[in-house]
């Protein structure tokens, strides 16, 4: 393996969750790959080929499908994933929402949710139900029948718009 | 150690105090946070990467296998045919823990010369890298000649078929007789026969099948896997030539199971190549491979016909079951003894005969799938229930009043309820809420259905079914559970934890829980049918209060209180009569363990034991009690392009006691969705025995544009013999979904789909003999 | 997992035309949102051995809309779309095709161009975009040419597209104040399915008599097509309930419907019929 850059192999600055990790892949790595390999094993893989939505991260505020996505494709960007977004001690308005709701069961397809719920708040942060539910159409979840993601999602949105409208 | 014998008689406490709270789950923020480490977030230094190559046809002779090209690719470390095996088998029966008999049920580990499904393993590899496994997966060479298959269970039967197992394919069969079938008929005004149908359906769980095995510093091979059933370990061992104990199983926390993570998957497989290479393996299916190596729901195909007086009362029931067992018998006759136990209904029927058959086929395998049996039969009974309260003219909900099933009551196999059955109520409850009806406009026409079921919790008690449980408190303090018990993202663990709580009197955050190691906590059996909370709660509350009771005896010293007159919460111990008579629990605890009083429990917890069914009757015991519920369902139809909208959902359900009524909110929830699935879009279609919905693409499963909201009337009788009166709700959430579905549907539009998934496609057909 | 491939990432459009070209001795192959392309890449359907990202040109993404026409840049994703205040007005039934369009990570990536070129006989965006007589430009270093959206696809996955073009805009007359286009699928389940039948229609009504009639079918046969003949039952017409009948009936008989996992022929012959007559009555109710 050469160090330089081919058109097969090269050296990327990816920035994930506002640090820049730098690692080197070939052109055809997906970003799903390419997280998972730098441990962000939060991106969970589900399907590979954008039917469940599990892999969902944001790039620059927007949720993708990792799996879809090569990982050359987001240098320069922003890439977040549902550990950016907040932790135990300080969790993201969506992540409290979850828990507190009971949105969570067996929790493989919660990051995947978090992120599609988040880039849909920011294209639209009064949704209505219509609204979330086309948001997340994206996102297979087997476990909670998505009642209580409805409920958190809602709640979610009122605290960010609050919190917004404080700050 | 503590020894009981479940006595049936619920205990409940006046003030529960963690016990019934809608409590945030241990395991929710690690989750939401994205910090929660599954199965296939592990990795290891030096590991390799495995890959199971798969038969591309589903009936044939393998005549060359040829691996050369593979062994040859560089930093390829192995790949295994039928060859280098020294055991060619693994059972695939349901594991137990006291050693009472098993099924002969073996399955080849890989294809030594015969395939019989579509997926079945030829060879396993692993490569230092996945892209490597995989390019020496397509450098196998072989030649599969194709062999007549059998496509269903149907020709299976017939003479000359091809035979997949055994020597006639029939790989179990359940008889039940109660009284007099031919007496029944005579006394009937009507008789009313109609046959239903069910479908291939995929667990379709997000996680799919992963696993990381190793060799450990005691030369014990270690997996950590994605599984609902560590007790597997023995299955493995067995398959791979290595006692018992030298096979260690964890599963913590599995991203979903349904019933899809019963059966050994990948495990023996990682397993094999661990002892083979001595290095770490990391397999993780693709969805592909998950869709293909796990067996699937039974389709059934269930022929009713019910004997009624003019007035409704059933007077006799004849049932034929046909399940399709796909190419191995894996848990068939189980699943098959469900339907058969199930097949009345929550209905009393005096004079009864059900004839069930689970077949062999070149279809893939079916095993385990939550209501594992009766939840097919339940998709039979009520459709049933609903076109005899038609043929009658009596009202649907009347009619089945006229025949529940009531405590005390037998059920089929002449076995008395003793437990609450609550099924009035709860259809009533459901049926009530669904509130003013929709009103139709143009196209669409709303119907509305019920459904109301039977569902066992707890294993089959033949299979002496025992868990075990752990609990020790710190001397701080904080309390521990050690348990086998895997969570499947139910909240199993974290039920355990409430229960441990409540006994010891300190908060949820206080309990630590270990579980799910086969070889270090104590062995809980499976988080399968319904019996996670009712057998290992039951063994946590038994460990807990036997270290309460001591702990409490030692307090009564230091408080000069009798130790009848104490109590312990939120982490004082006090006299209950005079509150000001108190010391910290810690305080207690670290007194208990200068004293050298013993600080921890492990306890037993054995379900009733009962001997086998009649086998001419199948009169007995098969369960230890029932749940009963009911699930109502308001819809929209498209009556020209058939399409489907759920409006209203409400379930009722007596779940014994709620222990945490947010998780049981969860499971109904979940249980809706997946329930309308069964119901409207999901099949996995086999064209003879070619899986031909191999990914997410094709097998549909409800998304958040489909689902309703739905509401949870939960009931609790107390009566349940899990921890507090518990039942169960895992499997009984699902099971009476897809029959409220069916029949909101044949309400809204005259006819009946007999035959799941209801598509728009059926619906029209039904709706005109030929689509204009 | 992907097999091995070249990638380049241009940032301008003539290097791209060069890539497709020949490139670096391989033409390579152009890629998008990669909603489909990477999924056909990872079940070896197509194994290219040169990709060039089209994602680090802003200028091919985006929505125009001028006094005669709207022009979609062809990386204009499905969600631009779907958010777009402008083709609300001007192109109701692509937005409607873009709601119901895969799910939200999908419609983010997945874009116009795409669509087209993937060549999906079940594509959402290209029925309603058919029925808008939209067109479609193709640019290559030879130059550029307009191809009617209609007579793009010339059979199941084959198209008048060289290796060496790409497509560069969609673009569209906007529609008279008097006219209506609608968009209507069939499919499995409501969130995220493959269309098992697609209906788009566009109308204009002058003075109770039907000036202009589209209709497209997605899904009915080896690539989106016109019911052109039903059409032309309708043009110059006053809409009657029979004539909408025999117009829908007619649509079916244009289609050339499968049998696949999805949906029988016959359900989606009747589908074709139930969605173009419920459109078309939508339409004319609207207009009159």
């Amino acid at each position: 393996m050469t160090s330089e850059t081919d058109m097969t192999h090269k050296t990327l600055a990816l920035e994930v969750n506002g640090r820049v990790v730098e690692t080197r892949v070939p052109a055809h790595r997906t970003l799903l790959d390419a997280l998972r390999d730098l441990g962000y094993v939060e991106v969970k893989r589900g399907c590979e080929k954008g039917d469940c939505g599990a892999c969902a991260v944001l790039v620059d505020g927007v949720a993708l499908d990792s799996c879809l996505t090569l990982a050359w494709t987001v240098e320069g960007c922003s890439v977040t994933t549902v550990t950016g977004l907040g932790n135990r001690t300080e969790m993201h308005p969506l992540q409290e929402a979850f828990v507190e709701h009971g949105a969570i069961q067996c929790g493989y397809c919660t990051p995947g949710l978090i992120i599609a719920a988040h880039s849909m708040l920011s294209e639209n942060p009064s949704p209505s139900e219509a609204d979330i539910r086309n948001g997340l159409s994206g996102n297979l979840c087997r476990c909670t029948g998505y009642t209580k993601v409805f409920d958190a999602v809602a709640k979610a949105a009122g605290a960010m718009r609050e919190a917004g409208e404080t700050s | 150690m503590t020894d009981t014998i479940p006595t049936g008689k619920a205990v409940t406490r006046d003030a529960l105090r963690q016990v019934g709270r809608p409590l945030v789950r241990t395991d929710a923020v690690g989750k939401a946070v994205g910090k929660t480490m599954y199965v296939g977030d592990h990795v290891m230094q030096g590991m390799l990467h495995a890959r199971v190559l798969r038969s591309p046809i589903a009936s044939a002779r393998l005549t060359r296998l040829d691996v050369s090209k593979a062994r040859a690719l560089d930093r390829v470390a192995c790949v295994l045919t039928a060859d280098d095996l020294e055991r060619p088998l693994i059972a695939v029966d349901i594991p137990g823990q006291t050693g009472r008999a098993r099924l002969e049920t073996d399955q080849q580990v890989l294809v030594r010369d015969r395939v019989r499904y579509h997926g079945e393993p030829l060879a396993l590899i692993a490569a230092e890298t996945v892209e490597i496994a995989e390019e020496a997966m397509r450098l196998i060479e072989f030649d599969l000649e194709p062999i007549p298959g059998v496509y269903n269970p149907e020709d299976a039967l017939q003479p000359g078929a091809p035979i997949v197992q055994g020597t006639d394919n029939v790989v179990a069969a359940q008889k039940i007789v109660k009284g007099d079938i031919e007496k029944g008929f005579r006394e009937a005004d009507r008789i009313i026969e109609n046959t239903f149908q069910t479908q291939f359906v995929e667990h379709a769980f997000l996680e799919p099948e992963v696993g990381l095995g190793w060799v450990d510093e005691n030369n014990i091979i270690n997996l950590r896997a994605s599984t609902q059933v560590i007790e597997n370990f023995r299955f493995i061992a067995d398959a791979i030539g290595v006692p018992h104990n030298r096979v260690r199983v964890r599963a913590s926390l599995v991203g979903g199971g349904f019933g899809g993570k019963e059966d050994v998957t990948m495990e023996c497989y990682i397993a094999l190549l661990v002892k083979h290479t001595g290095r770490p393996i990391r397999l993780e299916f693709t969805r592909e491979d998950s869709l293909m190596g796990h067996g699937k729901r039974h389709p059934f195909t269930m022929t009713y016909r019910t004997g009624v007086k003019a007035d409704g009362t059933i007077t006799a029931l004849e049932v034929r079951l046909i399940a399709d067992a796909g190419a191995y018998v894996f848990l068939s006759p189980y699943v098959l003894l469900y339907a058969a136990i199930a097949a009345p209904g929550p209905y009393r029927v005096d004079n009864l005969l059900i004839d069930g058959r689970a077949v062999a086929t070149n279809n893939m395998y079916t095993s385990a799938f939550r209501g594992f049996g009766a939840a097919q039969a339940a998709v039979a009974y009520e459709q049933q229930m609903d076109e005899i309260a038609m043929e009658l003219g009596i009202d649907r909900i009347e009619l089945r009043r006229r025949n529940y099933l009531r405590s005390g009551d037998t059920i089929s196999s002449n076995y008395p309820i003793e437990s609450a059955v609550w099924t009035e109520e709860c259809v009533d409850r459901a049926w009530a809420a669904l509130g003013e009806p929709t009103e139709a406009t143009g196209h669409l026409r709303i119907g509305r259905g019920v459904a109301a079921y039977q569902q066992s919790y707890g294993r089959i008690t033949y299979l002496h079914d025992t868990s075990q449980a752990w609990v020790g408190v710190e001397i701080d303090g904080s309390v521990t559970v050690r348990s086998g018990v895997t969570d499947i993202g139910a909240g199993q663990v974290s039920a355990l934890g409430q229960i441990a709580a409540e006994v010891l009197g300190v908060d949820l955050d206080d309990v630590a829980i270990y579980n799910s190691d086969s070889a270090v906590t104590p062995l809980a059996g499976t988080t399968t049918a319904t019996r996670a909370l009712y057998m290992t709660g039951n063994a946590v509350k038994v460990a807990a209060e036997a270290l309460r009771g001591r702990l409490i005896e030692r307090a009564a010293k230091s408080l000069g209180v009798a130790s009848d007159g104490i109590d312990i919460a939120d982490g004082t111990v006090f006299a209950i009569d005079d509150p000001g008579i108190s010391m910290p629990f810690h305080e207690l605890v670290k007194l208990s363990a200068a004293d050298g009083i013993h600080c921890s429990e492990l306890a037993i917890f054995r379900a009733p034991f009962s001997d086998g069914l009649d086998p001419e009757t199948g009169e007995g015991q098969v369960h230890p009690d029932y749940v009963f519920g009911a699930h109502a369902i308001e819809v929209a139809v498209d009556v020209e392009t058939g399409e489907v909208s759920i409006l209203k959902s409400v379930a009722a359900h007596d779940v014994g006691r709620a222990i945490n009524p947010t998780a049981v909110e969860g499971q109904i929830e979940g249980g809706a969705a997946q329930g309308q699935g069964f119901a409207l879009s999901e099949e996995m279609i086999y064209e003879e025995g070619r899986l031909i919905t191999p990914s997410f693409s094709e097998y549909l499963i409800p998304t958040s544009m489909d689902v309703p909201k739905v509401e949870s009337i939960i009931l609790e009788s107390g009566t349940g013999l899990g921890p507090f009166g518990a039942k169960g709700i895992g499997e009984p959430a699902l099971t009476p979904v897809a029959p409220a579905i069916a029949n909101a549907v044949t309400d809204a539009i005259g006819v009946r789909v007999k035959e799941l998934p209801i598509t728009p496609e059926k619906i029209v057909a039904a709706l005109h003999a030929e689509p204009t | 997992m992907l097999s091995g491939f070249e990638l380049d990432l241009p940032d301008t459009l003539v290097g791209v035309l060069d890539l497709i070209a020949d490139g670096r001795g391989t033409p390579a192959v152009p890629l998008a949102g990669g909603t489909s392309l990477i999924v056909d890449m990872r079940a070896r359907r197509t194994m290219p051995n040169a990709v060039v990202w089209l994602g680090k040109i802003p200028e091919l993404r985006g929505i125009q809309v001028t006094q005669d026409h709207v022009r979609l840049g062809p990386c204009t994703t499905v969600s631009d779309i779907l958010n777009s205040d402008e083709l609300a007005g001007s192109g109701v039934s692509l937005v409607r095709a873009a709601e119901a369009f895969g799910g939200q990570m999908v419609r983010n990536a997945a874009t116009v161009a795409g669509n087209i070129a993937c060549n999906s006989p079940a594509s959402d965006l290209v029925p309603p975009l058919m029925a808008l007589d939209a067109e479609v430009i193709l640019e290559s270093r030879s130059g550029s040419r307009t191809v009617a959206l209609d007579r793009y696809f010339t059979g199941y996955k084959e198209d008048v597209r060289r290796t060496d073009e790409l497509i560069t805009g969609i673009s569209w007359k906007r529609q008279e104040e008097s006219s209506v286009d609608l968009f209507h699928k069939l499919a499995r389940r409501k969130g995220d399915a493959i269309t098992v039948v697609g209906v788009a229609v566009n109308m204009a009504v002058s003075d109770g008599t039907c000036m202009r009639a589209r209709i497209a079918l997605g899904a009915v046969a080896p690539t989106v097509l016109r019911a052109k003949r039903a059409e032309s039952m309708l043009e110059g017409e006053t809409l009657t309930p029979g004539l909408i009948e025999a117009a829908a009936r007619q649509a079916t008989e244009e289609a050339s419907p499968i049998d696949d996992v999805r949906a029988s022929a016959t359900y989606r012959r009747h589908g074709i019929q139930v969605l173009t007559a419920r459109l078309l009555t939508q339409a004319w109710g609207r207009l009159t």
